[in-house]
């Protein structure tokens, strides 16, 4: 089984090679590049008294381009998925070859299972190889910048993605079984996992763990460490503060010193006719005016010390939600069938 | 595991299969001895291919039950050894070489035979390096049926196999489907909707129509307790009890009529013509198409109204 499971992926297996080979080589590029200006703005920061306009522009020479990595990263999952995980049972019940093979003397829950864990592995392989020279590659930037936390970077480092490829494969194989075409299911299954990617960071991965609270009053300086003011309905809030060492998962809106909303009419007078006051930074006026009303945010956060166990109980949910598939899977072949 | 030279190869009980609305097999009660080599015959859309993927297990009954070789199909590893299926089209891997699809086969079973199919594949005349994409509908066929054949099952299942050959490719592959079921000593089941392939090989009938099986038996018995009867009109309307009416036709002053009966055809008061094979199953395909469709027993025919 493990023989015919191979010679049906080895096409598929071989261009996945071919990808990672490119990939590892610009990743590898990419990494000593990084070093090499690591260095080179150390060297250059040890003649000046304060290292940080250093490494702040160190880090914004890579920071988008690591960003833009983190996202192409997710797309090689779903990419995965699409093409290594949908096809495995969709071509088969589209070809009727399921009727030749599934009378061979394998029965059919066996033949799913290890098709899909031989896939599932080649997945991983290729993922981890991916994520651990991303890791090392992005070392010092992460380093410096101290976000790793963040949603994007989160799921482009260490063990996590290892889940994500299970995960990717095997929803494809089941979707295929499920759809029985293979085009439907492969673009079933591209779209499913951007969702689920998308779905995890923003809802799940903030609850793993019970959030910490601060409240933040928002002076004139706070507010000019935003990253932006109000939002496209027009309500009183904040965007992108930061807290130090930790991943900010919720702001409230701006608050009053009673703790009630700040109404939009007195945040827009601020925002559209600030009294001049000739203040500096990135909002100016606006800033100074917010300031001087007493407010504050209340700010849910994670801090960078559950990092590690985040890692885990995410690659962990992946891998059970990875099994609860399979198991429905083998379920679902052998009742509905042919 | 020996085979059983009593234990039904296939014992069907109430033995349905309804898709939505449609019913694709209704009320099946069938036992089929062992040793024989079984004709399925009836029209496209008749519930052939639903008995015989219901037999290998490929898809599950409505209701009813349904055990082939002592088990239920495809039970477990053990018991998809014992059986060998050949799918309608018989599909094969389009992108595996001949050679491919044996060592598939040697992969894929323990009971695999693989000089009987390195010795047919050489017999059929088939390149091991080829791709099965490329080969000729009976190639493939072929191809299909070596696969089947060589991991030595105690029964084989043919869904249509032949339809879509040539006159030349379907001679041959008969020919070796024969061949096998010699060698292996296996029993078989063979559907198909050409009754002259089915009368070629099969040494036992199922007569399937409109989801119901109509008649069932060894050809020889079925031919010995089926007459044709010619009498002058209205001498048929009234036949003795134990003669079961399959079909009449009236041409001019004669009736002419099949009927089944175990009364001897010299003791039978009227004139008796042999039947043929065909004419019997037309008679039932004939019944079964304009009749009303009353169940009927798997042995026992019910006379016209």
């Amino acid at each position: 089984m493990i023989w015919m499971s191979w010679r049906q992926f080895r096409v598929q297996a071989l261009v996945g090679l071919a990808g990672l080979a490119l990939i590892t080589v610009y990743l590898v590029y990419l990494g000593v590049d990084i070093r090499d200006a690591y260095d080179a703005y150390r060297t250059r920061c040890q003649s000046q008294v304060d290292c940080g306009p250093a490494m702040t522009q160190f880090r914004s020479d890579y920071e988008n381009t690591l960003l833009f990595i983190a996202a192409g990263f997710t797309l090689i999952c779903a990419i995965i998925g699409t093409f290594w995980g949908a096809p495995l049972v969709a071509r088969e019940l589209e070809a009727g070859t399921h009727r030749l093979v599934w009378n061979q003397s394998v029965t059919r829950r066996r033949w799913l299972l290890i098709k899909l864990m031989l896939i599932a592995l080649a997945s991983m392989i290729m993922v981890g190889t991916i994520s651990g020279l991303l890791t090392w590659a992005a070392g010092p930037v992460d380093q410096v910048a101290d976000d790793r936390f963040s949603a994007l970077v989160f799921g482009a480092r260490n063990v996590a993605p290892l889940g994500y490829a299970a995960f990717a494969v095997t929803l494809g194989a089941i979707l295929g079984l499920l759809l029985r075409r293979t085009l439907p299911a492969m673009a079933v299954t591209f779209l499913a996992v951007i969702v689920v990617q998308f779905a995890v960071p923003n809802l799940i991965r903030p609850q793993f763990m019970p959030t910490e609270k601060l409240t933040m009053s928002m002076t004139a300086a706070a507010i000019n460490q935003a990253r932006s003011l109000g939002s496209i309905t027009g309500a009183a809030v904040v965007n992108g503060l930061d807290v130090p060492d930790a991943w900010v998962t919720d702001t409230s809106e701006l608050r009053t010193a009673d703790g009630l909303p700040l109404s939009e009419e007195k945040f827009n007078e601020c925002f559209n006719n600030p009294p001049k006051t000739g203040a500096t930074g990135t909002f100016g006026d606006t800033a100074a005016c917010l300031g001087q009303l007493n407010l504050h945010v209340d700010i849910a956060y994670q801090p960078n010390g559950r990092y590690w166990p985040f890692q885990w109980i995410e690659t962990a949910m992946y891998l059970a939600l990875t099994g609860l598939l399979l198991v429905f899977g083998r379920w679902q072949i052998q009742r509905r069938v042919s | 595991m020996p085979p059983n030279d009593f234990q039904p190869v296939l014992q069907a009980k109430g033995l349905t299969k309804r898709y939505g609305r449609r019913m694709a097999l209704t009320d099946c009660t069938l036992t089929i001895p062992p040793g024989r080599v079984i004709g399925l015959v009836g029209p496209n859309g008749a519930g052939k291919s639903t008995l015989l993927q219901l037999a290998c297990g490929l898809i599950a009954p409505t209701s009813g039950s349904l055990s082939v070789l002592g088990s239920p199909p495809a039970s477990n590893a053990a018991h998809l050894a014992r059986v060998g299926f050949v799918a309608q089209d018989t599909p094969v891997y389009a992108s595996f070489t001949v050679a491919d699809h044996l060592r598939m086969g040697a992969r894929l079973n323990p009971s695999w035979d693989q000089a009987l199919a390195e010795r047919r594949i050489a017999q059929i005349g088939l390149n091991l390096a080829q791709k099965a994409g490329r080969l000729s509908g009976g190639q493939r066929a072929q191809l299909a049926l070596t696969i089947a054949a060589a991991k030595r099952p105690e029964l084989l299942i043919f869904d249509e196999p032949a339809a879509a050959l040539d006159p030349l490719a379907r001679n041959g592959f008969l020919h070796t489907l024969m061949e096998f079921v010699a060698e292996l000593g296996a029993s078989a089941v063979l559907s198909s909707h050409l009754l002259s392939d089915v009368e070629r090989v099969c040494d036992y009938l199922i007569v399937l129509c409109d989801s119901r099986v109509q008649v069932v038996g060894d050809v020889p018995d079925l031919l010995a307790s089926h007459h044709l009867v010619v009498a002058p009109r209205g001498e048929l309307d009234r036949l003795p009890a134990e003669m079961d009416l399959i079909r009449i036709e009236h041409i001019d002053g004669y009736s002419r009529a099949i009927v089944r009966t175990t009364t001897p055809s010299e003791q039978i008061p009227w004139t008796v013509e042999p039947i043929t094979l065909e004419e019997l199953v037309l008679g039932y395909m004939t019944r079964a198409a304009g009749g009303p469709t009353a169940p009927v027993g798997a042995t026992a025919g019910e006379g016209l109204r």
